[in-house]
């Protein structure tokens, strides 16, 4: 029985990504799509699920290895026996040394060899056998930096630099006579952008009355400095405008009504991302990113919409490829089961990938207005909420109408306020006609 | 403890000396359940019980002499010294028992378990040890940090004769003798030839190698050789021992090589101190599949993991240079990494000190190195004769040597010998650490006037604006 290496997939842009999760060990059954590791991403957590039904044979990543696609994660017997043949092919390690058991825990219990050279430096150690208790040790080595030899650098630098997992080697100083300080290690961590940012001062909050700590969630911890980035680094303006949908909404109802007893709902954020999309191609600024270099537009010519997502974990923009080319009914379904998918926390890499441009919708829940966050390197990001009944002036008379109040967030380096003021105006008026939609 | 008892723990601890107790002790701060297990009776491993404590004990009594003796020519007289070597033997063993001691105490008051045997491997997750009250016990481990040092080596064609040691043996102090035979020119055995020399024996030296003190810059090794040349006798290099015979009279050693002697010579004490071995063959390595290297080192990696990654190696045993304060340093990152901690043996420099008469001490790069590797650099000496406290005290035949690296003009390197050179070194081992330059080291006020002042007017002589000295070439 042959045991095939199951590989990271692809996962976009990103390289060297950790693994934080590891959820199987060797001689686990496994079924199609069970989640084998995890791994970090600036969003969110991804999922690296089991390609086909099978065993483990051996599990060649641990957390704190970094991978890429392409990368070998677990070696897969396909059927029901495992094999134990072949050499596990870790890149860089070559440890030839045999495997031996102890004699107290049979077969699973291996001493865990880290290959050391000559020299004594080692490449990274294999994770540490569980040492027959069942669990697995919590201490997991990490992965070996590099040598900080020639690095100018004093020593609570060198050993912060060890305790983020940065490569001083990699760092410029900005100190005296290019010295790299705690604040260069600290801003090199990417996600905080902390360094020039003054600290929230620590308080006691036990001083003034009973409290509890609660972890935050995954979700919010991989998410926060994805929005605290966008926030930093965005000038962001909120535009906000109603678009009349009391004939749109009369249509939706019709066609829900039907859909209702198929088994899927039609609901409004369908008809806001074909209305979105006639918009961002009337105004093509709005669905493009700035260049790294900041001095050019990238514009795309595709249209893959970002909808926030309300989980029990938190939040997750999972993105609706191609909204363009689907037809309200495909996309009320693709929404719907994208949806259920996000809450039961099966969030795969490119699920959250290759976004233009997103929409952020309360109107379930309520509200008047918000000023919702870029999703960077996106250049604006819609927001709606409740529509309510308001009186509306027709010339003659004021009659009842259904109004959607609509906020978009957009980046001033990119977007002027005309151009914000016209694009919402655009997409109430697509919104009010539900003809303009089908065009 | 009965036969066979069974400890469990999260961190065992194989050795308590200086980089053992530090692991244990780290460990135990870290809120892991160590257990630190020793054959000696007393805690602090060769450093304090056979090595660099009672060796200072008696190196400072050495110093007491000479430079009493030194002071005649001053107008200071004490007459002959008169050496009870009984007392002195209680001092020093008085100075070690207030350390074990109180290293005892440490431990106890971290909770940390110690068990007074033997230990080697059983497995990969056990030590078997043998009692030193008698009987044995398993200690069961998550991690284990392996701290079991290393010995005298043994030159195995010399005779079984109580007059032949090695440094523990004479650092017991069995007599005075009035001929004393060192084998091996390396720090041990200068700093043993320098007691014995002191209390009034006359020391040979026979070295194989070209020079004293190898890996010390020639340059302080040559003003520890002028300075030593009235007060010891030969000093034989590129020579070796031959044979040796116990007799009734002394041990009658034969030479060859460069400057062996014509006929044997007749000693009443030989020291052996050719260098020290790991003890790594002496763990049942094997039994927990620990790869040794062929001297019996067992290699670690920057955390100082050993090739099974929940077992690290620290101190004489993982690797050279053999030296506690070494040890130390290492155990607090094997310690570190074993409470799961990102733990790295980052150090810049190890200092190395002899602490003979004049000490010598040097950190970082040495100029014998970088002008082997033809690796460019700039230097400055300061010479102690232009130092005010130096010729006070009557001992200016010292120098303070920094070495530069040319682009930066940061320190890699720094010699220091003299008086206290031991305890000057420090400063440039934190001007290295904290990459610092000539400037800020010239530019920072020493207080005068000390020995330290030297480091400041070496790094000032390198900007050749040292007002010390005669004007030099301004260098940019």
């Amino acid at each position: 029985m042959s045991a095939s290496e199951v590989k990271v997939p692809d996962i976009g842009e990103y390289k060297d990504v950790p693994v934080i999760e590891v959820h199987v060990k060797a001689g686990d059954a496994v079924r199609r799509d069970d989640p084998l590791i995890t791994l970090e991403s600036d969003k969110a957590a991804m999922e690296v699920p089991a390609p086909e039904e099978g065993e483990i044979a051996e599990v060649l990543v641990k957390v704190g290895d970094k991978v890429s696609e392409g990368s070998p994660i677990v070696r897969l017997a396909s059927g029901a026996a495992s094999d134990d043949g072949g050499e596990t092919a870790r890149s860089e390690s070559t440890s030839a040394e045999p495997k031996t058991e102890t004699e107290t825990e049979a077969a699973e219990v291996k001493p865990s060899r880290s290959p050391v050279d000559s020299e004594g430096e080692a490449t990274a150690p294999p994770p540490r056998s569980s040492s027959g208790e069942g669990e697995a040790s919590p201490r997991v080595p990490l992965p070996l930096g590099s040598d900080f030899g020639g690095v100018h650098a004093s020593p609570s630098v060198r050993r912060l630099a060890r305790e983020l997992d940065i490569d001083l080697t990699k760092l410029k100083g900005t100190g005296d006579k290019g010295r790299i300080t705690k604040d260069d290690v600290k801003r090199a961590l990417g996600g905080g952008g902390g360094g020039g940012i003054p600290e929230i001062p620590p308080q006691d909050f036990a001083k003034y009355g009973p409290v509890e700590s609660r972890p935050l969630t995954r979700l919010k911890r991989l998410g926060g400095p994805h929005l605290h980035r966008a926030w930093l680094n965005i000038p962001h303006v909120t535009h906000a405008d109603h678009a009349d949908i009391t004939d749109l909404e009369d249509y939706r109802k019709s066609l829900d009504a039907a859909a209702k007893e198929k088994g899927y709902r039609v609901t409004l954020l369908a008809f806001i991302m074909k209305a979105c999309v006639v918009a961002l191609k009337e105004f093509p600024t709005f669905n493009a990113s700035l260049a790294p270099d900041k001095e050019t537009l990238i514009l795309k010519h595709y249209y893959h919409l970002g909808i926030a997502v309300d989980t029990p974990d938190g939040l997750v923009v999972p993105v609706i490829r191609d909204v363009d080319r689907k037809g309200i009914v495909e996309l009320s379904q693709e929404i719907g089961t994208v949806s259920e998918r996000m809450r039961e926390g099966k969030i795969a890499p490119q699920d959250i990938q290759g976004g233009t441009f997103s929409i952020s919708s309360l109107g379930g829940i309520g509200g008047t207005a918000f000023t919702p966050i870029i999703n960077a390197p996106e250049v604006a990001i819609l927001g709606v909420v409740r529509a309510e009944i308001a009186p509306k002036w027709n010339g003659e008379q004021f009659v009842a109408r259904l109004m959607l109040p609509l906020v978009l967030s957009y980046d001033h380096r990119v977007i002027d306020g005309a151009e914000a003021a016209r694009f919402t105006r655009r997409l109430a008026v697509i919104l009010e006609d539900v003809r303009q939609l089908v065009l | 403890m009965a036969e066979g008892d069974q400890i469990t723990c999260d961190v065992a601890v194989l050795g308590a000396g200086p980089g053992g107790y530090s692991a244990a002790f780290r460990a135990a701060d870290l809120g892991l359940k160590t257990v630190l297990i020793e054959r000696e009776r007393v805690l602090g491993g060769v450093c304090l019980n056979v090595g660099c404590i009672p060796s200072k004990a008696l190196l400072h009594v050495a110093s007491l002499i000479s430079e009493a003796d030194a002071f005649r020519e001053h107008g200071v007289g004490f007459g002959p010294p008169k050496i009870d070597l009984e007392r002195l033997r209680a001092h020093k063993d008085a100075v070690i028992g207030k350390l074990t001691g109180g290293l005892a105490g440490l431990a106890k008051a971290r909770h940390v378990e110690v068990i007074r045997g033997s230990g080697v491997f059983r497995d990969v997750n056990r030590f078997d040890v043998t009692l030193a009250d008698g009987g044995t016990a398993t200690v069961r481990f998550e991690t284990a940090i392996v701290a079991a040092g290393s010995e005298p080596v043994f030159l195995p064609f010399l005779p079984d004769d109580p007059r032949i040691v090695d440094s523990t043996g004479a650092l017991a102090l069995p007599l005075i003798p009035k001929r004393m035979l060192v084998i091996g020119g390396g720090i041990i055995g200068l700093e043993m030839a320098t007691i014995y020399a002191a209390l009034g024996a006359s020391v040979d030296v026979v070295e194989m190698l070209d020079g004293l003190m190898a890996g010390a810059d020639r340059d302080l090794v040559r003003v520890w050789e002028k300075h030593n040349a009235p007060r010891l006798g030969r000093i034989m290099l590129r020579t070796k021992v031959a044979g040796a015979n116990a007799k009734r009279d002394g041990i009658h050693v034969r030479f060859e090589g460069e400057n062996a002697p014509d006929r044997a010579e007749i000693y009443d004490l030989v020291l052996v101190a050719v260098g020290r071995t790991p003890n790594g063959r002496r763990i049942g390595a094997d039994r927990a599949g620990l790869t040794l290297d062929v001297r019996g080192f067992v290699p670690t990696d920057r955390q100082m993991r050993t090739n099974i990654s929940h077992i690290f190696a620290i101190g004489d045993i993982a690797k050279d240079p053999m030296l506690a304060h070494k040890a130390v340093h290492e155990g607090h990152v094997a310690a570190e990494a074993a409470a799961g901690r990102p733990a790295y043996f980052d150090a810049r420099q190890i200092p190395s000190v002899a602490y003979t008469d004049p000490e010598i001490a040097w950190t970082g790069e040495t100029e014998d190195t970088l002008k082997s590797r033809d690796t460019p650099f700039g230097k400055a000496v300061f010479p102690w004769a232009a130092s005010g406290r130096a010729i006070a005290m009557g001992r200016d035949e010292g120098f303070t040597k920094l070495l530069f690296d040319p682009e930066s003009k940061r320190v890699i390197g720094g010699g220091i010998v003299g008086a206290h050179a031991g305890d000057l070194i420090s400063e440039i081992a934190l001007a290295i650490e904290m990459g610092a330059d000539a400037v800020d080291i010239g530019k920072t006020i020493h207080p005068h006037p000390t020995l330290s002042e030297s480091i400041g007017m070496a790094a000032e002589t390198f900007k050749g604006v040292c007002t010390d000295l005669p004007p030099a070439r301004t260098r940019s």
